[in-house]
């Protein structure tokens, strides 16, 4: 590489000269330039990869399923494995054993069930307790709090559902259940909370169980949401003469809406797809769906794994694939949830965020 | 009104009770600081009812510091004390009893940058009539177009009312911040370099208003702007480290300073 300095030969238009200087300079060496592009454009083809593979390799075992079971599947509440003893029969194409029949509704509901009362429990505390450390805690305590918020959301949920099972879930059925149970009024949609509480496996402490284990991610975020409100409209609101809980609901809270949502649904999501800690105590009933809090039940990725095993027994797959089907049905569950509160932020975002104006 | 118990009031005609003596607040004694650092130093000082008062200095002399303090907005910030009283028609706002949204309610506060909420720019006029139940919801629309008018705003947004208040421009979200803090008919408006993101025009348009407000509100403002401290202030006081130098007529204050320091600062020798 030749440099071209202006007192040696003074070139006629200094521009081309210079434009040829910085082309030979090697910024556009393989190593220097496409290396790096190929290898990051790569990185970024993964998770679209993966999310297809998975997608795809699950259809393609289901598929066989999806077609006997077909659309009724949604609204069956069936568990019926067949008689693993008779020969097995072909319906449609599809081989499978003598009687047997499975219908999701039971397991959707559970699931749903499970993650709506684990949401509306986590959500109310995770932003009550931010607000709480952002807002009224000293420093040294709000930085307590949220290393405990850390543990939390890294304790493995084997243990959340051991918890659960031997010590919480009993403490519901036993200390605050029965009360909630005999003071609710015989009407509909309350009744939902009337019943035999049981012994503490079952719907409302797989929810509880839930919350407790989504409080983490959501309080987390919407500490540091809050924390990046700016002071200027806070002080406004004081100045104004509002107490420091009107401020928080005019102020603080409109300013981090959007992001408390998105944490929400990322919660949701977790509940939706949380399996050991449920499995663990849910009650584990297949079959019907839950009519009262209290109720044992189950949910999708709970009876994935506890199935799995006996499903590998039915030799004719067809099971496996009815599993397979079910874990379809999760993700397509999961994926709708994920739409849905996307348009749910853009909607509310748009009201009225400072987004992009310096002042 | 006392403080301990606000009265319902019309938004409409702000009743300025005469205490006789002409006073609307004074500082007495008052030192302030944070932590370690002593930002204000045994002031004492009155504003008059009605009238309007500037206060000037160089930067860091405690401008800001002193104004916040006539409506405990300092309160909040860590490691603040204070000595002394400031007193608000005779009673001691910093005494055990008084309630702080009552007293802000009384008191109202411009900031120097616009800081408007996150809702509609018509909920942002409304924000503290609805805080303090102070009218009815069929008046609301009355008091919206009526505040946006008194600040010149109403022309410019009366069609997008409901619309977010952030895409204004940083000067129509000052009026509007204006709007805000009239809407909840103060006693006492304090103002914090009010104008600085505004263009000629309109602060020229605010000084008027703040002038035709004057005799049924006590002002307290701020200001870097000499000219303006001369163009709308009754009285002026000359703040310099902390102490409050001289507060005289404005005219005076300007043309025959008492204190040399007061003097070179007003001819542009300091600050
Ligand atoms: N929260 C605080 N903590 C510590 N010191 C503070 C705090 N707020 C203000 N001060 C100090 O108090 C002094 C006065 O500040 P203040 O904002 O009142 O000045 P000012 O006269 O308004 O200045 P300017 O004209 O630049 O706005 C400054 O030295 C500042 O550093
Ligand atoms: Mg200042």
């Amino acid at each position: 590489m030749t440099l071209t300095t202006a007192d040696q030969v003074p070139p006629a238009d200094p521009l081309p000269a210079t434009r040829a200087a910085l082309a030979s300079h090697g910024r556009t060496g393989f190593m220097q330039e496409k290396l790096p592009r190929l290898v990051t454009s790569l990185a970024a083809f993964v998770p679209m990869a993966a999310l297809l593979a998975i997608v795809g390799v699950l259809a393609w075992k289901a598929l066989p399923a999806l077609g006997y079971n077909g659309i009724g599947f949604l609204w069956h509440t069936a568990w019926r494995p067949g008689n693993a003893y008779a020969n097995p029969v072909r319906t449609g194409g599809v081989l499978h054993p003598v009687g047997a029949s499975y219908g999701a509704l039971p397991l959707v509901a559970g699931t749903l069930e499970s993650s709506v009362i684990a949401v509306a429990v986590a959500v109310p505390v995770s932003v009550g307790a931010a607000l709480l450390v952002v807002e009224k805690l000293p420093r040294r305590l709000s930085s307590t709090v949220g290393l405990f918020l850390e543990v939390l959301a890294g304790i493995p949920s084997v243990v959340f559902g051991l918890w659960g099972a031997l010590t919480f879930g009993p403490f519901i059925a036993r200390d605050v259940a029965p009360f909630v149970a005999g003071h609710m009024p015989d009407v509909p949609v309350l009744n939902f909370f009337r019943g035999n509480v049981g012994y503490g496996e079952g719907l409302l402490t797989s929810g509880l169980v839930l919350a407790v284990m989504i409080i983490p991610i959501v309080a987390a975020t919407a500490r540091d949401l809050l924390r990046q409100v700016p002071r200027l409209p806070k002080e406004g609101a004081l100045a104004l003469g509002m107490s420091d809980w009107e401020v928080a609901r005019k102020v603080s809270l409109p300013w981090a809406r959007a992001g408390i949502i998105g944490a929400s649904v990322l919660g949701l999501a977790r509940a939706l797809g949380e399996t050991m800690a449920v499995a663990m105590v849910s009650g584990a009933v297949l079959g019907t769906v839950p009519t009262n809090l209290y109720l044992p039940m189950s949910t999708i990725a709970a009876t994935i794994v506890s199935q799995l095993d006996g499903a590998f027994t039915d030799g004719t797959g067809y099971a496996v694939r009815t599993l397979a089907e079910f874990a379809l049905l999760l993700a397509v569950i999961t994926l709708l949830t994920n739409i849905a509160a996307r348009v749910l932020v853009r909607r509310v975002a748009g009201t009225a965020l400072p987004i992009g104006r310096g002042v | 009104m006392s403080l301990s118990s606000p009265a319902a009031r019309s938004v409409d005609s702000p009743v300025v009770v005469d205490r006789g003596d002409g006073v609307a607040m004074r500082a007495r004694g008052l030192s302030l600081g944070f932590g370690s650092t002593a930002v204000l130093a045994d002031l004492d000082l009155d504003i008059h009812r009605g009238t309007i008062t500037a206060l000037i200095g160089p930067t860091g002399s405690g401008k800001t510091t002193f104004l916040r303090s006539l409506n405990r907005m300092n309160d909040k910030v860590a490691k603040h004390w204070h000595r002394g009283d400031v007193l608000l028609d005779g009673s001691n706002i910093y005494s055990p009893g008084v309630q702080l949204m009552a007293l802000r309610r009384r008191v109202g506060m411009l900031f120097q940058r616009p800081n408007p909420f996150p809702m509609s720019i018509a909920e942002n006029v409304l924000a503290g009539v609805k805080a303090h139940g102070i009218a009815g919801k069929q008046h609301y629309r009355a008091i919206v177009e009526a505040r946006l008018r008194e600040v010149g705003l109403w022309e410019a947004v009366s069609s997008r009312l409901g619309s977010s208040p952030f895409n204004l421009s940083g000067g129509q979200q000052q009026l509007l911040c204006l709007a805000r803090a009239l809407a909840t008919g103060p006693e006492v408006l304090l103002l914090d370099e009010p104008t600085s993101s505004l263009d000629p025009i309109t602060t020229e348009h605010v000084e008027a208003l703040l002038r035709s407000l004057a005799p049924a509100l006590t002002i307290v403002i701020v200001t870097h702007n000499l000219a303006q401290a001369r163009r709308v202030s009754n009285r002026t006081a000359f703040f310099y480290q902390g102490r409050l130098v001289e507060l005289t007529d404005t005219t005076k204050l300007f043309e025959s300073p008492e204190h040399p320091e007061t003097a070179n600062y007003v001819s542009g020798r300091m600050g």
